[in-house]
């Protein structure tokens, strides 16, 4: 019977250490599978996930600044012997639900990532009060709460437009500082459009409106004009409207004339089926002049050998004069009020927003434009510098469309935004489609 | 005296063990950042196991063949069953995804038949499977003849057709929609991608899956051609049928179990579908329904998925997995039962 006793010790032990398994905190490069709604309360698995000891842990929402981002933190970690751990999650992962995850296990980072208000909403219990930090005085960009709390840490400003390839357009005889009105653009597509064959180009511009997986280009930020172009910034007539189900009939018609004008003289084949990839490699090649994306496509420029010049232009839909670009923040850190190391990430944020190397390490090596009055970095890319001139100019625009409800371009509006592109529905359709659609969306 | 001082050896272990568990567990919900947790539900785990050694009885053997099963089922309950309970919970409440505020009973149920996608993606998710259920079927019973026919090379043949299954939805979705997107139509000049176009998509989609399932369902049907008993075919043989005659007349009866078991498969699997879903179209394209956009190929694991985590409304997604629990368990259970009932007892 010793025998037994020994095998019921090991088959015990064995059912324990199957359990330890679990509960390992996520890889550092965003192949964190979601598991959003893990009911994982009363597992004894999280016994093993705390992340303690002295590390800071950041979940990023940037895969593009991944290696700048480590890079600082191991000088850093040099500098005052505070480790900072990277967690870098994008491509496609859902970040909200990945951090969900966290959240049910026990394992939330000290620093995280939202978007805007939508997330905001889910997550304003947990995040730490930053009003008396030295860099919240210093931008206009930072996230503010409910009640004019700074919680949201700004890292970047990006912006977007149609981006131009400036070559071309000298080529063609057109001056970029007239596109401000939907009878500019309209001259300049006609113009490069004649003389396509002798430029080398196959379109004038490159769009990607397939609702599978660019509702995001169509949906959010071309319609973000519509929201916030021409106003002043935090101006929230339109957003409101939206909010409770309306939109504004007349504009957005101007807006479906100017939609109609660009996927008229788009690349077809890009427009319906094209990736993100596609759309890209296009204009970069010198197949187009136009590209409806921001300055975030500068890290990928070199890629394609870019060796012409470029800048942003406003996607101005209206008959009116536009002359700014909508830049913003596009997502902030916040502090996650329940853990032990908030006083080790203020130190990093302000280490990151107020020194020349957290400066330069955000401007130069991660190409974004610096939301900080007192920084002396300038961007060295293209279409930074362009976004730079706006800036400095006081020439912005907010981006409302991100108090959108969640989730509406890729279940709704994008939708119609396909349909438009390839023609199934005219300019009256496209209106009362998307009147339709939000006020649906907003309903439930 | 002697005997209560054997009583209490025998049965404190297994009361410090049970006890350690429970402190544990009261952790696990109050206390979290107690560190001594882990230890505790752990060695009060083992210590109720050896315990249980010293309980007098003849019942070793069966425990310790419990023993061996618990983590498989240990593991079950923990990633199936639990959260299957918290769901159908969480689907009479306002959940979202971290916390629940209230009740709301059946309000979640009423509502999510009103939304016209999700009738959408209920009608092309049914037609889906029973379009997906008769291609696999069809194409992996004559692959499955081929192979158990006296051609040459037909081990290949099954390893070769076999191969497809094994490459992962997701990736096997993105190839093929490069290759609907980019090879198709450079091959054919001057054409629109399939996935451009409502039905073409859904037909893309199939084809896609038909290729995946073929091969898996094929194996079981070369399993069940190949136990056809030999004497049946001899005699046939004799009586002077032929092959067509030999296999709708013979085998055909003798393998309808194997039938059951491949309609169920596909069945469940068609019904599922999401990978190929999700990588291939992600739902798109979008078709015109009564002067409203809505996405022509998201089936039901998709909607689902895209209620919960894009649109953030976790208590509805929840409530339509669990009404989609609920189909295809009422589906498959009728179909099984029905097939059982023709199956021929050796």
């Amino acid at each position: 019977m010793k025998k037994y006793l020994w095998v019921m010790a090991m088959a015990g032990a064995a059912a324990v250490l199957s359990l330890t398994g679990c509960g390992k905190s996520a890889q550092s490069d965003g192949t964190a599978a979601s598991s959003a709604g893990s009911q994982s309360a009363d597992s004894k698995s999280e016994s093993q996930a705390k992340s303690g000891g002295q590390a800071i842990r950041i979940v990023n929402g940037k895969i593009e600044i991944d290696q700048p981002l480590k890079a600082f933190a191991k000088k850093y970690q040099e500098k005052t012997g505070q480790e900072v751990i990277i967690e870098s999650l994008g491509g496609g992962v859902d970040i909200n639900g990945t951090m969900k995850g966290y959240l049910a296990a026990g394992n939330m980072p000290d620093l995280f990532v939202f978007g805007g208000e939508g997330d905001y909403q889910t997550w304003k219990d947990y995040m730490t009060d930053l009003s008396g930090e030295e860099w919240a005085s210093q931008t206009e960009f930072g996230f503010k709460s409910e009640d004019g709390k700074t919680v949201g840490f700004p890292y970047a400003v990006e912006g977007y437009g149609i981006t131009y390839n400036k070559d071309v357009l000298k080529a063609a005889g057109i001056d970029p500082a007239s596109l401000t009105n939907y009878d500019g653009f309209k001259k300049a597509f006609e113009a490069i459009h004649q003389k396509k064959g002798e430029l080398g180009l196959t379109a004038v511009c490159s769009v990607a409106a397939e609702s599978g997986q660019m509702y995001w280009s169509t949906g959010n930020h071309l319609f973000g004009y519509y929201l916030s172009g021409g106003l002043k910034r935090g101006d929230t007539t339109y957003i409101d409207q939206l909010k409770s189900g309306k939109t504004d009939t007349e504009r957005l018609g101007q807006f479906a004339d100017f939609m109609k004008l660009l996927f008229d003289y788009s690349d077809k084949n890009t427009l319906i089926s094209g990736t993100y990839d596609d759309q890209l490699a296009l204009w970069a090649q010198g197949k187009t002049a136009f590209i409806t994306q921001g300055n975030w496509i500068d890290p990928s420029l070199p890629d394609y050998s870019v060796k012409f010049e470029c800048g942003i232009a406003p996607l101005a839909f209206t008959k009116d004069e536009m002359k700014g670009v909508l830049a913003d923040c596009p997502s902030w850190w916040a502090v996650y009020n329940k853990g032990t190391n908030i006083d080790a990430c203020k130190a990093f944020l302000k280490e990151l927003a107020l020194t020349e190397e957290g400066q330069e390490c955000l401007v130069s090596d991660c190409g974004m434009i610096s939301p900080y009055t007192t920084c002396k970095v300038s961007p060295k890319t293209p279409l930074a510098m362009s976004l730079k001139t706006y800036v400095d100019a006081g020439n912005t625009y907010s981006w409302e469309w991100t108090k959108m409800p969640e989730g509406i371009s890729m279940n709704a509006t994008g939708k119609v935004f396909e349909l438009y592109a390839k023609g199934e529905i005219d300019k009256d359709g496209f209106v009362n489609m998307m009147q339709t659609a939000i006020a649906d969306y907003v309903k439930k | 005296m002697e005997g209560k001082a054997k009583k209490i050896t025998t049965y404190l272990p297994a009361a410090i063990g049970a006890a350690m568990i429970c402190c544990g567990l009261y952790f696990d919900f109050y206390n979290r950042d107690f560190w001594g947790r882990g230890p505790l539900l752990a060695g009060g785990l083992l210590l109720l196991v050896i315990s249980l050694y010293l309980v007098p009885g003849k019942k070793h053997r069966a425990m310790v063949n419990g023993l061996f099963l618990l983590p498989l089922i240990g593991a079950f309950f923990i990633t199936v069953l639990i959260p299957f309970i918290f769901g159908i919970f969480y689907s009479f409440t306002d959940w979202n995804g971290i916390k629940f505020t209230q009740f709301v009973g059946l309000k979640n149920y009423g509502q999510m038949f009103q939304a016209p996608d999700y009738l959408y993606s209920l009608l092309i998710t049914f037609l889906f499977t029973v379009f997906n259920m008769v291609s696999v079927n069809i194409a992996a019973f004559f692959l499955a003849i081929l192979c158990t026919s006296g051609v040459k090379g037909r081990n290949f043949y099954r390893a070769s057709f076999f191969l497809p299954n094994l490459i992962g939805g997701i990736v096997l979705g993105y190839v093929w929609q490069f290759i609907f997107n980019k090879v198709f139509t450079s091959l054919v000049a001057g054409s629109v991608s399939m996935l451009t176009s409502p039905n073409l998509a859904f037909f893309a989609i199939l084809i896609v899956s038909t290729w995946q399932y073929a091969g898996y369902i094929m194996m079981i049907y070369v399993t069940g051609l190949q136990g056809v008993p030999k004497d049946i075919l001899e005699a046939s043989a004799v009586d002077g049928a032929g092959a067509l005659k030999t296999l709708l007349h013979i085998k055909l009866p003798m393998i309808a179990n194997t039938f059951t078991v491949c309609i169920f498969l596909t069945l469940v699997n068609s019904f599922k579908q999401f990978d190929l879903n999700y990588a291939i179209t992600n739902g798109a394209p979008s078709r015109i329904l009564g002067a409203k956009a809505v996405a022509s190929t998201e089936f039901l694991a998709l909607n689902i998925y895209n209620t919960a985590i894009a649109r953030n409304r976790y208590a509805e997604g929840q409530t339509k997995a669990v009404v989609f629990f609920l189909i295809l368990a009422a589906v498959s259970l009728t179909q099984v039962s029905i097939s059982k009932k023709r199956e021929v007892e050796l």
